[in-house]
Parts: C-alpha cells; structure tokens; sequence
C-alpha cells in the first residue's frame, strides 16, 4: 500500500529521534537557543552598551521580540537529511533502497519530518500559550507554523537536488556545508533581514529562504498585512513546484548514472 | 638523550603521517576545490554578517569596523589552524572507540592518543589560514593595530587559539567512552563556537564571563585579536595560562578515565 | 631470526586468570535513561573462569571455542588490552596490561573484523607507518617487505589503495603489516574469516612458513578448523570461560574410532538413540536437520562395533542413509562440548 510505507517512515523516524531522547532534546535546545542568544547579545552591544536608539527602523525591544518569535521557527527546517542522501549515494547504500517500491527522497524526507512535527507542535503550543500573556495573533501564529512547515519542504527540495552532487563528485559534503551557511544568513535566523540595506534586500528576496524563518516571524509578529502574507504562501507554493521539479532532475539524472556505472 | 630520541621518533611518524595526508589528498583532488570554497564562504557570511550590522550604526562596544575584521581574520586563521591538523581526528573519534580501532592504537608501542590525533591532516585548510592572515592584513592598519614587531606575535597568538579549541573540542569528544552517541555533543560545540565568532567584548557580563573561563571560546580568535591590537592586562595573561592548563589537565584525567572504562566494559 | 623468549622457559603464562565484566543494564527510555545516570544497575558477566596454561617459543598454538566462549577475551588480555580480573598472565616476561613499550615492540595483534591499514591509502605508505611507529631500520624494512609480499604474493599490489583490494588481499596486507616490525609473539583473531577457501589456504601456508622460519610464537583462534588441524603444534579449547582441553590436536582424534553416520525416517532423541545402540550420549551427534531432510545422525565408535550399531538401529527405525566419515576436529570438539554439558 501506498500510505502504508509513508506511515512507516514517518513512525521509524519519530522512534529514531525517541530512541535518543536526552540527545534529542540537547540538540534542539543547543541548536535553539545558541542563535537567539547570539542575536541577543548583539542587540545588547548596539543598544544598551552602544547607545543606539533605533536600527533599520527597529527598536531594541522590537529586535529581542523578533528573536523571541524566530525561535519558534528556527527548528522547523533542517536537520542533517541532505548529507545523509549525500552519503548513501558515496557509500552505495543506495541500492538498497533502489530495489523497494518507494521513493528514497521521499522515504529519507518522511522518516525526518517526525522529529520536525513534533517540534513543531511544541513550538505551537509554546506560542499559543505565550499568546495568551501577549499581542500574538493565535490564528497568525497557526499560519506562520504552517508557511514554516511549507519552508521545511523547500528546503528539503532544495538540499535534496543538491545532494544529488554526489552522484556526479563523490561527495556532496562541502557543497551542503555552503548552502548551510547561505541559509542560515538568508532564512533570517542569525538577524532580522529588513537589517540588510535595502541596496541589497534583493539578495535575500530571490532566495526562497527568508520563507523559513523571516517570514512566519514577521507574520506573527504582525509586521506583515494578511495580504502581505498570502502572496508569500503563493510565492512559497511557487517555490514547491521549482523544487520538485528540481529534485526530479536531479534524482533522475543522477540515479540513471547511477545504475550505468553499476551501483 | 632519551628525550631526544623520544622526539625524534615521534617526529618521524608525524613527517609519515603528513607525506599519507597528502598521497591521500592528492587522490581526491575535487576536494581541493570544494574545501576552500566552503571556509571562503563562511568567512564571507561573517563579514556580511557585520557588514549589515555596522550599515546601521559606526561602533559597537567600543569596536570599530574595520577592528571587528581585523578580529575576524585572526580568528580564521586560528580556526583553520584547528581545521588543517586536528578538526578530523575529533569527528573519527566516535568510530576508534565505537568500532574498537583503539584496540589497535593501544598495542603500538607509542602513545595511542598521539596517533589518534595526528591521523587525519586536512592540507589543503592551509590556505585558509593565509587568506585568514590575508584579511587581518588588509584590516590591521585601519584596526590601529601597531603593526612593526608585534607581527612577530601574531604566530604565538595563533597558537594559544589552536591550543584552545583543541582542549575545549577534546573536551566534547570524549564522552564517545560513555554516551556511544556522541554526535550530539560534537555539534553541542559548533552551537556554542558560534560565541568565538564575535569579539567578547560584544558581551553582557554573564556570557563574557563563562566564555573567558568554563568555556573559553574567547581564547580562538578574540583575545588573541585583543592583545594584538590593545595588549591584555596582566590578570588575563595569567588567565590564559590557568585556564589552558586547567583544560588540559582535564583532558588528560577524562582521557585516563575513558580508557578504564572502555577496558573494564570490554568482554 | 628473532628468539621466542629472552630465557629458555615458556613465553606465554596464564595463572588462573579471571575477567569478569560489568554492563550496566538500561531501562525503557527516559525513565531508564535518567536512572542509569543516578544510580546505574549493572549486570556482571564472566568471561573468563580461571584459565591457567604455559606456551613455549615458537609454538604454533590454536584457540578454539563457540562463540562467546571467551577466546578473544583471552587474547586482548594478552596483548595487554584489558586486565585480568584476577589471576596473572606474563608474555615475554611482561605484565601486559603494564604495556611496556618493549612489550608493545615485540607483540602483534590482528584481528579479522577490524582492519589496522587505513583504506583509503596504498598498502606500501600505510606500511611506511609502521615503519616509523615501530622504528623499524630502513634496511630490514626494505628486506621484510620484499620477502613477505613475495611469500604472499601481492608485491603488485602495494600501490593500489587498500579499499580497492579484494578481501583476501586486504587480509593478506593485514598481515604484512601485523608482521613488518618481526614480533615475537603474534595473536590472531580469526584470520580468516570471510575469505573464501582459497585465500584461506594462501594464508595458512605463510603462516605455517613465517612460524617455521621466524620462531615467533603464534596464537590463532578460528571457526575453522582447517586453520587449526593444519597448522597448531597445539589446541586450546575452551567453552564458557574454561579451557577444557589443552594438548596436541592429535590426541583428540582417537585412534580407531570411526564415524557412522545416518539418516532415519524417525526422529528420535540422542538418549533413545544411545539406549538403543548401546552408544554413550557424547559419542553421538546429532545435526540441525535442514529445511525438507531428514536429521543426519553421528556415532563415533570403535571400527568393531559400527556393524552391531546399525542391527540394532535397524530393528527399530528406518534407515534411508548410511556411510563411514573420517573423523574431524570439528566433532570431536562436539564430543568436548557436550561431555563437558553432561557434567555440569
């Protein structure tokens, strides 16, 4: 059955990430709150040590609220799937998904999105309560996880194709390091993007990253109108078609070479 | 005499292990390439990173642009110092325990640690360290860095920040002896590296205080740009000689104690 | 030519040695998790139960045993790995666990699950190591390697990367460099596993040769026994942590004793068998039947009595097949193992 193997994979994920608990809940909190902190402390130099009054149009309290926000964003992308196709392929691990009746993007994509979903319900439930003491929107923030959980499957598409790397090089390894390091500028997670001078805004505006992050932070926030917000979701439902076609191509050109040089 | 034996010898599988690297590298050419690509752009990404921020206002805590960057290139060449001769051996730590390759480096008769970490040598992170230097360079008059002699100790100062990310890496790598999953400790480290990458000056006095103490992120790049451009205080000379020491003297007791247990755990 | 032991006595001793470890037990997910941390459980095993045995230089000695049976236990205490819970053991005069650098100069250990050349490098520069690590002089080093990849055969080879070797050939290599720095005393932990029969038998012969030659005191455990039948002056058998047999693999064998074996239509227990035939339980083995076959039957006994044996099961079963077997190490460890069950 079609959904049976889906369902597999989904439940195989969430006892990975389970198996681990102590470790999995390091991670997320290192890989959380790591960031916010920095934000913070560069927020503390430019305001409280250096005396500036307002950035880009932001105050400091209007800073450390997008940094609070954005951590319940941060985590819902990511993890380490794309080196792990990258592996598989240099390792030629491969082929034994090859002989199953299931996509391995898919299946490698599912087995990860437990652990991302349930993150993601608990970063909901944690904005919702915080809703409760605060301006937050309860329905902006449904929307935000949502666009959030949209990002997640881009940059999967993205990270995927980009794997694909290693059916030509070996090794995908150094390539995903890049466009690790490119995301975490882009998506909004290390500064808020409307920082970026607007001679260069469009750096960050033709990439689908700021999607990840910026955007749901923004919406929830209230900085962005609903309509504002609709045409980001059309652009990121865009960037699902781009992306899947990416990774068709990629995936099909790759595991035909694959198959030709005999696994 | 027997120290210099000793020396000797060690040296020698050091110069083999060196000349392995690079037959080793020199198959794989495409790393080449790729290797440099990745650390040129995450340099390029902390300089935007800055770049944005002092696009908005002329200083922060005290720290001028073109000082933060002056930072930034001695903190690169510091970390792809780390990079070129030990960053490989921490990750294959895991496998030499986990997959019981220690078996083998204990029946050597040298020490076993020191073949563990001289094993893997990433060659090519060499120019990283120049490019590193290179931007340090560019930046250091502008910084109002002195300049003349003091470049003399720009190579000490690397090395106090090599010393330090090898005892404080060494540190979250060795609990492969009782957690067997010590990948998540390993990327504990690149979340909280992420502290080394802005000057320590930058820091409420809670933070600056645990990265100039239990972990002394600030010891790789920042203190060493610090006492290049300004000179440190006496107390933070003797700082760095405690807290080294004490790292290192750590290491080595959780090292001695890691071996018992995997020798009393072993069937 | 290197000398086993410094002195004429034996090179390797064991005096009662024990090992017993601990494993600490986890409980279900967190909950266990969180305790192991307070306050761990641990579960003690023990592998080894009072082991006592002298060898002498440049013996070739075998070391056999199901698995579990605490063989490679034995061999990382000698070679110095882990301590002996209690008891001694001495090679070359050293205390291994003590792992002196002159002890570590003078032993080997190869195991055959776990490779100590690095697979992305040729085997020659991956030797080049272990010259510098065993300080091996530029002469001798040059004068090994030739010799021993002539014995082996792979002196085309040394460039090639060792993970683009086939696996008899990565083990050969193994070999070479377990070797390179002429250890007096060479543990092997089942060589050849994983090789087909071929690359084993190359194996064996070196082995037999560099023994012969060399005088370095080799100790071998194997599955296999045509590694042991071959090439052990001596066996060592041992089953749950003790040694129950300790002599050459001769004395094993018994002399003029047969092995009959036969298949029957029924099914019967070795204690039926053994009241049927007259037969004591340990002289009879019966197999694992495979999937559609019938279970072949063992009875090692005198040449005299085979026909008295098969009246006797006659009239009670049925034969369907029937013939005479040498009599192999294998079954007679068989015979070990279970006699040693009935006694306990």
């Amino acid at each position: 059955m079609k959904l049976e193997w889906r369902l597999a994979a989904l439940k195989n994920g969430f006892q990975d990430a389970t198996a681990y608990r102590i470790e999995f809940v390091l991670e997320f909190l290192g890989a959380a709150l790591v960031p916010a902190a920095i934000q913070w402390v560069l927020w503390y130099a430019l305001f409280t040590i250096g005396g500036a009054t307002e950035i880009a149009g932001m105050t400091h309290a209007e800073l450390i609220h997008y940094t609070l926000v954005s951590i319940l964003f941060t985590q819902i992308r990511g993890g380490d799937l794309d080196f792990e196709l990258g592996e598989m392929i240099r390792s030629g691990q491969l082929s034994n998904y090859l002989l199953r009746p299931v996509g391995v993007v898919e299946f490698i994509f599912l087995r990860g999105l437990a652990p991302k979903l349930f993150i993601a319900g608990f970063c909901l439930a944690l904005g919702l309560l915080l809703s409760f003491f605060t301006e937050l929107s309860p329905f902006r923030l449904v929307a935000s996880m949502g666009l959030a959980l949209l990002g997640n499957i881009i940059y999967y598409q993205l990270s995927a194709s980009l794997a694909a790397a290693a059916f030509v090089w070996e090794e995908a390894y150094s390539l995903l390091m890049v466009k690790n390091m490119v995301v975490n500028l882009l998506s909004g997670e290390l500064i808020p993007l409307n920082l970026f001078p607007a001679s260069l805004s469009w750096v960050w505006q033709s990439a689908p990253f700021y999607l990840f992050v910026f955007g749901p932070t923004q919406y929830a926030l209230g900085r962005w109108s609903h309509e504002q917000f609709l045409t980001q979701l059309g652009i990121a439902c865009l960037w699902l078609v781009v992306g899947s076609g990416l990774v068709r191509l990629t995936w099909g050109l790759g595991i035909r070479r694959y198959l030709s040089l005999g696994g | 005499m027997k120290f210099r034996r000793a020396l000797g010898h060690y040296l020698e599988i050091y110069r083999v292990q060196l000349k392995n690297n690079f037959v080793r590298e020199a198959v794989y050419r495409s790393n080449f390439l790729t290797t440099l690509m990745v650390d040129v752009i995450w340099m390029g990404v902390e300089l935007s990173l800055f770049t944005v921020l002092y696009a908005n206002v002329p200083v922060i805590s005290g720290w001028t642009k073109e000082q933060v960057f002056f930072f930034l290139g001695i903190f690169f060449a510091s970390d792809a110092l780390f990079s070129t001769f030990f960053q490989r051996n921490f990750w294959m730590f895991s496998d030499l325990v986990n997959k019981g390759e220690l078996d083998i480096l204990l029946t050597k008769p040298v020490n076993p640690l020191f073949l563990a970490l001289s094993r893997w040598v990433n060659l090519t992170t060499i120019f990283n360290v120049f490019l590193g230097l290179a931007i340090a360079v560019r930046f250091a008059q502008p910084a109002g860095f002195a300049g003349g002699w003091l470049w003399l100790t720009v190579g000490f100062w690397l090395l106090v920040g090599l010393a330090s990310a090898t005892v404080l890496r060494f540190v979250f790598s060795i609990w492969v002896f009782w957690t067997e999953r010590s990948f998540a400790l390993s990327r504990l480290y690149y979340q909280f590296f992420h502290f080394a990458t802005k000057p320590d000056a930058l820091y409420p006095p809670a933070i600056r205080y645990l990265i100039l103490t239990f972990l002394p992120f600030a010891f790789i790049g920042s203190v060493p740009a610090r006492a290049l451009l300004h000179g440190l205080q006496a107390w933070e000379y003797a700082l760095i000689v405690a807290v080294l020491t004490g790292f290192f003297a750590l290491d080595g007791w959780l090292w001695r104690k890691g071996l018992a247990r995997y020798q009393s755990a072993s069937s | 030519m290197i000398a086993g032991g410094t002195s004429s006595g034996p090179v390797i001793q064991a005096r009662n040695i024990r090992r017993v470890f601990r494993s600490s037990r986890k409980g279900e997910g967190l909950k266990g998790a969180l305790k192991l941390l307070a306050r761990p459980e641990y579960q003690e095993h023990v592998a080894l139960k009072g082991v006592s045995f002298e060898l002498e230089p440049g013996s070739f000695n075998g070391l056999i045993g199901a698995n579990g049976a605490g063989k490679t236990t034995l061999l990382k205490i000698l070679s110095g790995l882990i301590p002996p819970t209690s008891g001694e053991a001495r090679v070359l005069g050293f205390e291994p666990f003590k792992r002196p650098v002159e002890f570590r100069r003078r032993i080997s250990l190869v195991m055959g699950q776990k490779a100590q050349l690095w697979w992305d490098l040729p085997a020659i520069d991956a030797f080049d190591l272990l010259r510098a690590i065993y300080e091996i002089p530029l002469k001798d080093y040059r004068e090994r390697l030739q010799l021993l990849s002539e014995l082996l055969e792979v002196g085309r080879h040394l460039n090639t990367q060792i993970r683009r070797l086939s696996l008899g050939e990565r083990m050969k290599m193994e070999l070479i460099g377990a070797i390179l720095h002429w250890p007096s005393v060479i543990f092997l932990d089942e060589p050849t596993i994983g090789l087909d029969v071929l690359a084993a038998q190359k194996l064996r012969e070196f082995l037999r040769v560099f023994n012969e030659r060399e005088k370095a005191t080799i100790i071998l455990t194997s599955h296999n026994m045509d590694d042991i039948e071959r090439l052990c002056s001596r066996v060592l058998i041992l089953r749950d942590g003790e040694l129950i047999f300790d002599g050459a693999p001769n004395g094993l064998t018994q002399a003029g004793h047969s092995r009959l074996r036969v298949r029957l239509r029924e099914t019967p227990s070795a204690e039926e068998l053994s009241h049927v035939t007259a037969v004591p339980v340990t002289a009879i083995q019966v197999d694992e039947a495979e999937e559609g076959e019938t279970k072949a039957i063992h009875f090692t006994v005198k040449q005299d009595r085979i026909v008295a044996i098969l009246q006797a099961l006659m009239q009670r079963f049925h034969i369907i097949d029937m013939g005479i077997e040498e009599q192999s190490l294998e079954s007679v460890i068989h015979r070990l193992y279970v006699e040693g069950e009935l006694r306990s």
